[in-house]
């Protein structure tokens, strides 16, 4: 074999695919898992919405008793006081409550399935 | 935001401009598109960098999802292969400095030239040769498989690959010769004369 025909054969290798591949789908995967990442953050701004929009509720309302019955603010305010702990922990749970509905359980249900086929196709490969 | 349902076929025929404006304005088919006329370029690089098919995929959704996050900061100043290719380099890159030993900053050839096998069939096939170089190739330096994916399978020219790996033209031009340096120098018994140069002669001269 002379230095031509050597040279061609590497030149014909170095333009040969090597042998790394994709799963079938593979684009359809990556897609998916962006809107799914989008979705997400959609939800995270709605529930941040959702929140601002029931303390400016709360506020408006608060705001209103203030001007029309200014006692009844205060008889609330007093409970509220006298009762820190157990409203906060209220507060607190029904926070949770929207963020888990808004959030987390949308998120559970949209990745739990895209989770378990990965997990299937790297234990295929394995 | 996503059109999922709008038709796939239009889009097939879509140049990178038009195709980065429909996903831009949120058609999430386009970008499927996209994926798939990019899918093989990233493999290409992607794999002969980390040269872990069990990790590939992963890698590659991360360069895509890199290329959906950025596409808004592209500007035509070059060809959307080469801004893809970029970003493949870069996450391979960083990858092997998260995950692999350091791999080799600064290529040894001697160091590299023992890593390659030898070839032991005595009457050689076409295909067999074809095969060990392959091989050879994935025992390359990284730098090495870096410029040999880039010029010779995916025809970038030398300022493209500049672009991509960020190494001056001069040491991609070196890299490539080095490299098919390092191979004939294993392969250099099949050739009928001695006139091939060794390694060692190559890094004297440069």
């Amino acid at each position: 074999m002379n230095h031509e025909k050597l040279d061609s054969i590497l030149e014909k290798t170095f333009r040969t695919e090597p042998g790394y591949r994709l799963s079938d789908g593979f684009a359809q995967k990556v897609t998916s898992r962006i809107v799914a990442k989008n979705q997400w953050m959609t939800d995270l701004y709605e529930y941040i919405y959702l929140s601002v929009l029931i303390l400016f509720l709360i506020g408006v309302v608060a705001g209103t008793y203030y001007l029309v019955n200014k006692e009844v603010l205060l008889q609330i305010f007093k409970f509220i006081s006298g009762n820190a702990l157990q409203v906060a922990m209220v507060a607190l749970i029904l926070n949770f409550i929207l963020f888990a509905d808004r959030v987390l359980l949308r998120l559970l249900f949209r990745s739990l399935p895209q989770y378990l086929q990965r997990m299937g196709e790297k234990v295929d490969i394995q | 935001m996503q059109h999922f349902s709008t038709d796939c076929c239009q889009t097939s025929s879509m140049d990178d401009a038009e195709l980065i404006n429909q996903i831009l304005n949120g058609n999430m088919n386009a970008f499927t598109f996209l994926v798939s006329r990019y899918q093989k370029l990233v493999v290409h690089i992607t794999g002969r960098l980390i040269q872990r098919q069990d990790e590939l995929e992963d890698v590659c959704q991360e360069v895509f999802l890199k290329v959906y996050q950025n596409l808004g900061k592209y500007r035509n100043e070059c060809k959307l292969s080469t801004w893809i290719a970029t970003i493949a380099y870069n996450t391979s890159i960083n990858y092997l400095r998260k995950f692999k030993k350091g791999d080799e900053v600064n290529p040894d050839d001697s160091a590299a030239l023992r890593n390659l096998t030898d070839f032991n069939s005595g009457d050689y096939e076409k295909t067999d040769l074809h095969r060990y170089i392959r091989e050879q190739i994935e025992n390359l330096p990284v730098q090495y498989r870096t410029v040999l994916t880039l010029y010779h399978l995916e025809e970038f020219s030398y300022q493209e690959i500049e672009q991509i790996t960020g190494m001056p033209e001069g040491t991609v031009k070196s890299y490539l010769f080095r490299a098919k340096a390092l191979l004939k120098e294993k392969l250099k018994f099949v050739v009928d004369n001695n006139s091939l140069k060794t390694v060692k002669e190559i890094n004297n001269e440069s």
